[in-house]
């Protein structure tokens, strides 16, 4: 069953009298509860399509369905509800809030998420997604003391604390090295098959092609 | 706002400068309103403790004091028109003391009235300053043009008028120093919408106070730098703020990719505005107060209460405009663009 269909996608992008068609009709089918790993030379619009799927800039044809409802109608303020709520993002590099504890980054996801838990049952909440992902013991740690394995960690962390349907991970280990690369990508594959989370993940590595239920490769803007 | 007090926790360097620059501008500024406050008490103190009413001044006067004559028999009109109406004049002139030693005074008369001190012939009150000039009760004084003596019957708390100390005079005395009959004004108190009088010029308190030569032009430059100080830190609140937006893009693009609300954004930045000039406030007002209290005597300071919260009402109105001006950029900040930055 797809939860999450790109339909005939396309991207254009405009510089001055300059255009260029860097996507070119992208189908594809997200199965709930399944990792699709996307792979493909760079510059194959990869990152294009992930961002565009996940609501964070606009295609310039086609439709993305959303448990059947058509993101490119939506309003700014209804996608922005969408992406708070449903979707988390991993991204190669963490982005963390510098200024936070790693307890309060999970803490603010939840209230953005306007999750419907007291204050007692959110700080549960995120020491069992820290237990989750191993960073327990850094709970009270700033960003700028973790070292790159352990804030992806808590990126992954931040990204599924408030349970959404669709997890959105854009080269997430590139940052690691080969060890960490595996542990993280462990984490994501244990925690979306738990959640059931639906997963469109762009990789390189082809080390993480095996933690991926399906693997669709993209070439000058389009699936192969 | 848990997030923004903790951004400040986080980055307490940061907002202690601004807090500290803040707090030594707005600090600046309340002593320059106290210094303006009590050069402006110095200068006119007797006509600001006369209650709001209208001075009336010949046509032909060129709405200077000086110059006016109200004619005798209008003024005996006026009076008994008006209730509480006083027929005033004033004058720079001198006394000497028993040693000889001569004050610049300014010599007050006026009809009988509650408004200023009732002095008989030959007697004179004066403002309570000339006590530290060493003149008491029972002393003696003259004037050059006056055939008698006065007789220092009293002193008054804080009449003072163009710099100088009052000498409360009768109207008999007054008329042979300055060889006048006719008194220069008519004060009729409490009347907001002047009743035009034939021949007559009105002016308000305020007003009045700036026929006075020098008082206006004293004030302005004072006021002039009090907002330009005011201005100024509006300015530092916007750069200080566009500065710290300018870093913060790409932590604002990944808070709007994972859904943050924009005026989320904006209310943090808001708190953090209001939280750090409240701060410097409390600390800048408390601590001109002290130096209202322990200022020496001889310096013109008055800095009420009032003024301190007025100037901060502005302060803090002036700081939300700055903030939210350099906050527009937040709202221009595409998630997307924060995440193609890379690391923070
Ligand atoms: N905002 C933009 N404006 C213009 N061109 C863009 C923009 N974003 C991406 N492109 C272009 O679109 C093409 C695809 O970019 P995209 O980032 O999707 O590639 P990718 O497959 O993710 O590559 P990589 O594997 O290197 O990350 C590239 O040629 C890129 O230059
Ligand atoms: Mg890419």
């Amino acid at each position: 069953m797809a939860i999450f269909t790109i339909d005939d996608v396309e991207k254009t992008f405009k510089s001055g009298d300059v255009s260029e068609k860097i996507l070119k009709g992208v189908d594809l089918d997200l199965n709930e509860g399944e990792i699709t790993a996307l792979v493909g030379p760079s510059g194959s619009g990869k990152s294009t399509i992930l961002t565009i799927a996940a609501g964070l800039q606009k295609a310039t044809g086609g439709q993305v369905l959303f448990e059947g409802k058509d993101m490119t109608q939506m309003s700014q303020e209804e996608i922005r509800k969408i992406r708070s709520s449903e979707f988390g993002f991993v991204f190669q590099s963490s982005h963390l809030v510098p200024f936070l504890t790693v307890e309060d980054q999970l803490l603010l996801m939840l209230d953005v998420a306007e999750t419907k838990l007291n204050k007692k049952q959110q700080k549960q909440e995120v020491s069992k997604v820290l237990d989750l992902v191993g960073m327990s013991h850094r709970k009270d740690a700033y960003p700028s003391s973790l070292s790159g394995g352990e804030k992806q960690r808590v990126a992954i962390a931040r990204a599924i604390i408030h349970q959404p349907k669709m997890l959105f991970a854009d080269e997430p280990t590139a940052s690691l090295d080969s060890k960490r690369s595996k542990e993280v990508m462990e984490i994501i594959r244990n925690l979306t098959k738990t959640l059931k989370i639906t997963t469109l993940m762009v990789t390189h590595d082809e080390d993480m092609l095996p933690y991926a239920d399906r693997i669709v490769t993209m070439k000058d803007g389009l699936i192969e | 706002m848990q997030m923004a007090w903790k951004e400040v926790k986080k980055s307490k360097m940061k907002f202690l400068i601004l807090g500290s620059i803040i707090f030594l501008v707005s600090f600046l500024t309340f002593i320059i309103s106290g210094l303006a406050n009590g050069l402006s008490e110095d200068n006119a103190a007797l006509i600001k403790n006369v209650p709001n009413g209208q001075f009336y001044l010949n046509e032909d006067a060129k709405q200077t004091y000086n110059l006016s004559k109200i004619d005798i028999d209008q003024q005996d009109k006026l009076l008994a028109d008006y209730k509480g109406a006083t027929a005033m004049s004033i004058q720079m002139g001198f006394v000497n003391d028993t040693d000889d030693k001569q004050h610049s005074v300014a010599f007050v008369t006026s009809t009988d009235s509650e408004l200023f001190p009732n002095v008989k012939d030959n007697e004179v009150v004066l403002d309570a300053s000339l006590k530290d000039d060493g003149i008491k009760v029972g002393d003696i004084l003259t004037n050059n043009q006056f055939s008698g003596e006065f007789k220092v019957v009293g002193f008054a708390e804080k009449q003072t008028y163009s710099h100088a100390p009052v000498a409360f005079i009768s109207m008999k005395n007054y008329q042979e120093i300055y060889r006048v009959m006719e008194m220069q004004t008519v004060f009729i108190p409490g009347s907001d919408s002047p009743d035009s009088i034939k021949g007559l010029e009105s002016f308000n308190n305020k007003e009045f106070l700036n026929t006075i030569p020098s008082y206006g032009a004293e004030q302005m430059s004072l006021n002039m730098i009090i907002w330009f100080l005011v201005v100024i830190s509006g300015m530092l609140f916007a750069i200080f703020f566009y500065m710290m937006n300018v870093q913060k893009i790409g932590l604002y693009g990944i808070l709007k990719a994972i859904g943050v609300k924009t005026i989320s954004l904006f209310s943090m930045m808001w708190y953090q505005m209001l939280l750090i000039t409240a701060v410097s406030l409390v600390l800048s007002v408390g601590l001109s107060q002290v130096f209202s209290m322990v200022a020496p005597a001889g310096m013109p300071f008055s800095l009420p209460i009032e003024t301190s919260l007025l100037l901060s009402g502005v302060f803090l109105v002036i700081g939300f405009i700055g903030a939210t001006i350099s906050g527009f950029q937040i709202k221009k900040v595409e998630p997307l663009q924060a995440i193609q930055q890379g690391e923070m």
